[in-house]
């Protein structure tokens, strides 16, 4: 089933007055439970088309389309609404709030779904558990490893079921080893939980783990092995 | 948080010093002499003449020994004339007053700093300190009072001296004299009429419905007066205080206004990545302007409480010893105010500050809050 589909999505920037061109007539799909990964060098617009299907950012000009829903159409209020509900952002520098414990910052999505308080508690920890991060509970960024904290971020990711997990470079700062385990947790995530995958990366272990890669090369897809 | 706690402080010793010199300046005007309602022959107010006696003023007396909101009254004699010692002599305004009841109606009595106060039958003068070293006068000396009788006729009649006063009012000192009733009859050709009855209320609130119960029963011929209509002067001066006060909580609220529009810029400024991390999350413009209005309220509360409990603790650590002012006494006893002013906290201030500067918070929040959701999710989130 086709959950997300683009359709010839440019993205130009100004950059004083000469103009950026990000993405030029991207046009692909992907398919509810893929694990997917958008490759590509440095400058290529892998982050610009994850920021533009997750929401985050207008295209120049094309559409978005999440299941069948095309984003052209929703207000600012929708597009929070959907990315609240069905969107999961992971991102390279993990971006979890500082002043929030582990705990709290996996809870804070659920909060704003209005969940409540005992019933987001127990979610947010049962899940800490199945990542093997329940002991940071109560730790505060700053006191995690940049591991940990990349687990937290799938952890807040994740934890009210969306239907897409973006994840922007997630392995960028990680290890080699944190970054395979992580990768084997995602791909857990995809094959036990049905959420969709979409990484941007050129990170070689995350094309090996991938199920199928888009390669961008200046804005324009140069290879899928994968398309539908 | 810090300004405001400052504001704050500084509104809460400001609006308790203002307190302070209205309730007193009031005190003082209406105990003095004033009292809290007079009645006269209609035109008297205007016209101090003695020609403007007060008709029937038995009648009035029974009509006030009446009235349950009525604590004391008593008869005066009012009229203007000359006092003359042996060295200078100054233009003054004659009381004659029945000793025994004046002392409950005003505070002369207790405005005597030496000799002692008026007796029944004694021929004696009572007159301010100030008066006394203008006429280069003494305890127990003699004065000269001179005043146009009721038959056009001069009046003139020896009185010692029996004490001098002094009220936190130089205006007044300069002026007022006063014999016993009987005497100013007597040197006025007055027989037993009197100028005027002054009443002190049990609530000084209420003079102004009993001058509107009063002054129909006692009908045309009568004019009723309350405080307000007696020293128009002073009740301006308590106005502009007040007008005074409400342009002191505004320079305040705007000050405050700025504090917080500032301090909440600067923190929407410092934490535009974690605002871009809880659009990309989901969260509402809604929530954004209501987190960032809520911090405002807090910071504001907090603020406000703090500075307003110092600053009532100062003004109660004061309202005791009151602030010596003695610097400014000539101006301030210029319009009838002491030279020792003593804080009053009033529930009016607190009430003010507590709802004004949250209030004030909320409305200077918007503009910051508007700022925070203008920001686009994927610059906020990689800015550094």
């Amino acid at each position: 089933m086709e959950l997300i589909r683009t359709e010839d999505l440019e993205k130009t920037y100004q950059d004083h007055t000469i103009p950026v061109y990000a993405l030029r007539g991207v046009t692909f799909s992907v398919g509810s439970g893929e694990f997917l990964a958008i490759a590509g060098p440095s400058g290529s617009g892998k982050t610009t088309l994850l920021n533009l299907i997750g929401a985050l950012d207008r295209p120049s000009s094309g559409n978005i389309y999440i299941e069948n829903h095309s984003l052209r159409d929703l207000d600012k209020k929708s597009l929070s609404a959907l990315r609240l509900n069905r969107i999961g952002f992971i991102f390279q520098a993990y971006n979890l709030i500082p002043v929030l414990t582990a705990l709290e910052n996996i809870e804070f999505k659920l909060m704003l779904l209005g969940v409540p308080t005992k019933e987001r508690r127990e979610r947010a920890l049962r899940l800490m558990g199945e990542l093997g991060i329940a002991g940071l509970a109560d730790k505060r960024p700053n006191e995690m490893s940049g591991g940990q904290q990349q687990r937290v971020a799938v952890a807040r990711a994740i934890v009210n079921l969306p239907q897409i997990v973006l994840a922007d470079e997630p392995t960028a700062n990680l290890d080699s080893v944190t970054a395979h385990a992580l990768l084997d947790l995602m791909l857990a995530m995809n094959e036990e939980r049905g959420i969709t995958f979409v990484f941007s990366s050129h990170d070689r272990q995350v094309l090996e783990h991938a199920k199928r890669v888009v390669i961008l090369h200046d804005g324009q897809i140069v290879e899928d092995n994968g398309k539908r | 948080m810090v300004a405001i706690a400052i504001g704050l402080i500084s509104l809460a010793l400001t609006d308790s010093i203002y307190n302070g010199v209205i309730i007193q300046m009031f005190r003082d005007q209406v105990g003095t002499h004033v009292g809290h309602l007079q009645i006269h022959r209609r035109g008297f107010n205007e016209n101090k003449v003695v020609q403007n006696w007060l008709p029937d003023p038995d009648a009035v007396e029974r009509r006030l020994a009446a009235d349950s909101l009525i604590s004391h009254f008593a008869k005066r004699v009012i009229a203007f004339g000359i006092v003359s010692s042996a060295s200078n002599s100054s233009g003054i305004t004659l009381v004659g007053v029945e000793p025994e009841r004046e002392r409950l109606v005003t505070t002369i009595e207790r405005s005597v700093s030496s000799g002692g106060y008026l007796q029944t039958g004694q021929r004696a003068i009572l007159i301010s300190r100030r008066m006394s070293e203008k006429l280069s006068v003494r305890l127990g000396d003699k004065l000269v009072v001179m005043a146009t009788a009721l038959d056009g006729t001069v009046g003139t009649d020896v009185f010692r001296i029996c004490g001098l006063y002094e009220t936190s009012s130089s205006e007044f000192d300069r002026m007022f004299v006063y014999i016993p009733l009987s005497y100013s009859q007597q040197l006025l050709g007055l027989g037993e009429r009197v100028m005027e009855v002054t009443a002190v209320l049990r609530n000084p609130e209420d003079a102004y419905a009993l001058r509107d119960r009063l002054a129909p029963v006692l009908g045309p011929e009568f004019e009723v007066l309350s405080f307000a209509e007696l020293i128009p002067m002073m009740m301006q001066i308590i106005t502009v205080a007040k007008q005074s006060m409400v342009i002191y909580y505004v320079i305040i609220g705007i000050a405050t206004m700025f504090g917080i529009v500032n301090a909440l810029l600067m923190s929407v400024f410092e934490r535009t990545r974690e605002l871009g991390i809880l659009m990309a999350t989901g969260m509402k413009n809604r929530n954004i302007v209501t987190m960032i209005l809520m911090e405002a309220f807090f910071l504001s509360i907090i603020g406000t409480v703090i500075g307003l409990g110092i600053g009532i603790a100062i003004s109660l650590l004061l309202a005791g010893p009151g602030i010596n002012l003695s610097a400014f006494a000539e101006g301030l006893t210029m319009v009838g105010a002491s030279s020792r002013i003593y804080p009053v906290v009033s529930l009016d201030g607190i009430i003010n500050g507590l709802t004004v500067v949250p209030a004030i918070a909320l409305i200077a929040a918007l503009y910051p809050a508007v700022r925070a959701i203008r920001l686009e999710p994927v610059r906020a989130i990689h800015y550094v």
